[in-house]
């Protein structure tokens, strides 16, 4: 292989798209040769560059396109096949004619068939024979979208225990300060998709009491999407006074990987229209950032804030 | 790869949408909308449009879901639906001439590419203006790719789809996606030269 050949393919042998050999061919010859070697550490960096333009979906984007995507399809003119009109193709299938009389003839006839053929293979191969490996009669209704799995046990061999809750959608209004409604939003706070996160959050916001303030803390902490944790540190602003909210706040701006979140925190521990108080313990932690921090905005809140609190810009 | 069981779950999920069950389809959404809209937001560079596909995008597999009969993956189905709608966008208009290279902020106007997400490490200012310019530059060389070029890399790049689902989903061979591959990447090589 030629180092012309071998750069031209760089690519297609980082996204892994070579055929075995091919992949054989261009590793034998990266390890032989610095300069093809140069060139995938280059191609390399530009793949790395491009990632870095991936744009980010904003939630509210998302949530907009869902709920007209919702609307629309409830004005839609779709609508299931109705089940007497399957029956009515199945009976023409089988010959039978369109009239009421007969499609319930037709109904009775497959009926009494599918009873003798069910009762004669129960009879023949029992109950649980038909799923083999399984003694859910059910187990085919059963989606993983629509189950949370409560328990898994080991049942000896190849056998296991799985212990599930079926999910079962229910609508429920309320007034924010009930406390099934509540108690729900706390719950959704924590749920797999950051749109419902993002929303319970900004339910919540206006809510008092210390469980909806340490969900809010946990948001901001744990949570791994920006915008939720940006909109639980919006509704963290009333509690700012409160010790373990400004831990979080100081941990968030020491650990957030996001720009946007340090900027915010910085907002909230230091607001812009209060002159700030000189507290050793926030001084400390914004001289520490202006230390490690890259992204130019928030050095600049940290430096404002260091100032009018009359601190100095390097660490005690 | 899927797994076998997420497969079966999705494929429950299609037999109920296919009745009528309306929360079943929401799921099969929630599934894949994010990617959907990602997707139309790389190429188009613009909401309002991303927006626009994604409705239409989905309106489309919703009224034909009946017909859907699992000859392909629904994702390949999918993403089919939306390669489409994307390549007659950017073919019908000409996208460089009108994505804003600028975004407005409660700050007033900034570089758009001041939003993509740091390196920590790079702490150094001039690496991080020689940064900037190749973000700049790569942009400048996506634009000029053509539509199905730029359409297959960010299936590939971004969107992680191997070369044969990408050609599923555009009905072209594997090859002929590979090929496509390799011109919108020899192109970006040549264009981004010194600049990394």
């Amino acid at each position: 292989m030629t180092c012309q050949q071998a750069q031209t393919r760089l690519s297609l042998y980082l996204y892994g798209e070579l055929d075995f050999a091919q992949e054989e061919e261009i590793e034998q010859h990266l390890a032989e040769c610095a300069l093809c070697e140069r060139a995938l550490l280059r191609e390399k960096s530009w793949h790395t560059a491009l990632n870095a333009g991936n744009t980010d979906v904003s939630l509210d984007l998302l949530a907009e396109c869902r709920q007209t995507l919702k609307k629309a399809v409830s004005r839609s003119n779709f609508k299931p096949m109705p089940h007497a009109f399957r029956l009515r193709r199945w009976a023409e299938l089988f010959g039978f004619s369109g009239t009421r009389w007969s499609l319930g003839i037709a109904a009775a006839s497959f009926l009494v068939f599918a009873g003798f053929a069910a009762a004669r293979w129960i009879d023949r191969n029992g109950l649980s024979a038909g799923m083999p490996g399984s003694n859910l009669i059910e187990s085919s209704l059963i989606s993983p979208s629509n189950v949370r799995i409560r328990d898994i046990q080991p049942g000896g061999g190849d056998r296991v225990h799985i212990v599930i809750d079926r999910v079962r959608e229910q609508a429920i209004d309320g007034r924010l300060g009930d406390q099934d409604v509540r108690q729900l939003l706390l719950s959704a706070t924590r749920d797999s998709d950051p749109g419902i996160r993002v929303d319970s959050v900004e339910m919540l916001k206006d809510q008092n009491g210390d469980d909806v303030r340490d969900a809010l803390i946990a948001s901001v902490e744990h949570d791994p999407n920006a915008a939720v944790r940006l909109k639980a540190m919006e509704a963290l602003r009333r509690y700012t006074d409160d010790p373990g909210t400004r831990t979080a706040l100081k941990f968030a701006l020491e650990n957030d990987d996001n720009p946007g979140v340090r900027s915010e925190a910085i907002d909230i521990l230091a607001p812009a229209n209060r002159s700030p108080v000189l507290s050793p313990d926030l001084a400390g932690t914004l001289q520490q950032i202006m230390r490690s921090e890259r992204d130019e905005y928030v050095r600049l809140r940290c430096l404002r804030v260091l100032r009018e609190m009359n601190a100095s810009l390097d660490v005690y | 790869m899927r797994g076998t069981t997420e497969r079966a779950g999705e494929t429950a999920l299609i037999r109920s949408a296919q009745q009528g069950d309306a929360e079943a389809f929401e799921q099969l959404v929630r599934a894949y909308d994010q990617n959907v809209l990602r997707m139309a937001l790389n190429l188009l560079h613009s909401q309002e449009d991303a927006r626009d596909i994604y409705q239409e995008a989905f309106l489309r597999v919703y009224r034909n879901l009946p017909k859907f009969r699992f000859d392909c993956s629904f994702s390949t189905w999918l993403y089919r639906i939306v390669a489409n709608l994307c390549l007659d966008q950017l073919r019908k208009r000409k996208v460089r001439s009108e994505e804003p290279a600028w975004i407005e902020t409660s700050d007033g106007q900034v570089d758009r590419f001041q939003f993509l997400p740091e390196q920590r490490a790079d702490v150094n200012p001039e690496r991080q203006l020689a940064s900037t310019e190749v973000n700049t530059r790569i942009r400048e060389v996506l634009d000029r790719l053509t539509p199905r070029e730029r359409l297959v890399f960010e299936m590939r790049h971004f969107q992680g789809m191997r070369l044969r689902a990408i050609g599923e989903a555009l009905g072209v061979t594997e090859e002929a996606a590979k090929n496509c591959l390799f011109r919108a990447t020899q192109k970006m090589r040549a264009a981004l030269g010194d600049f990394v």
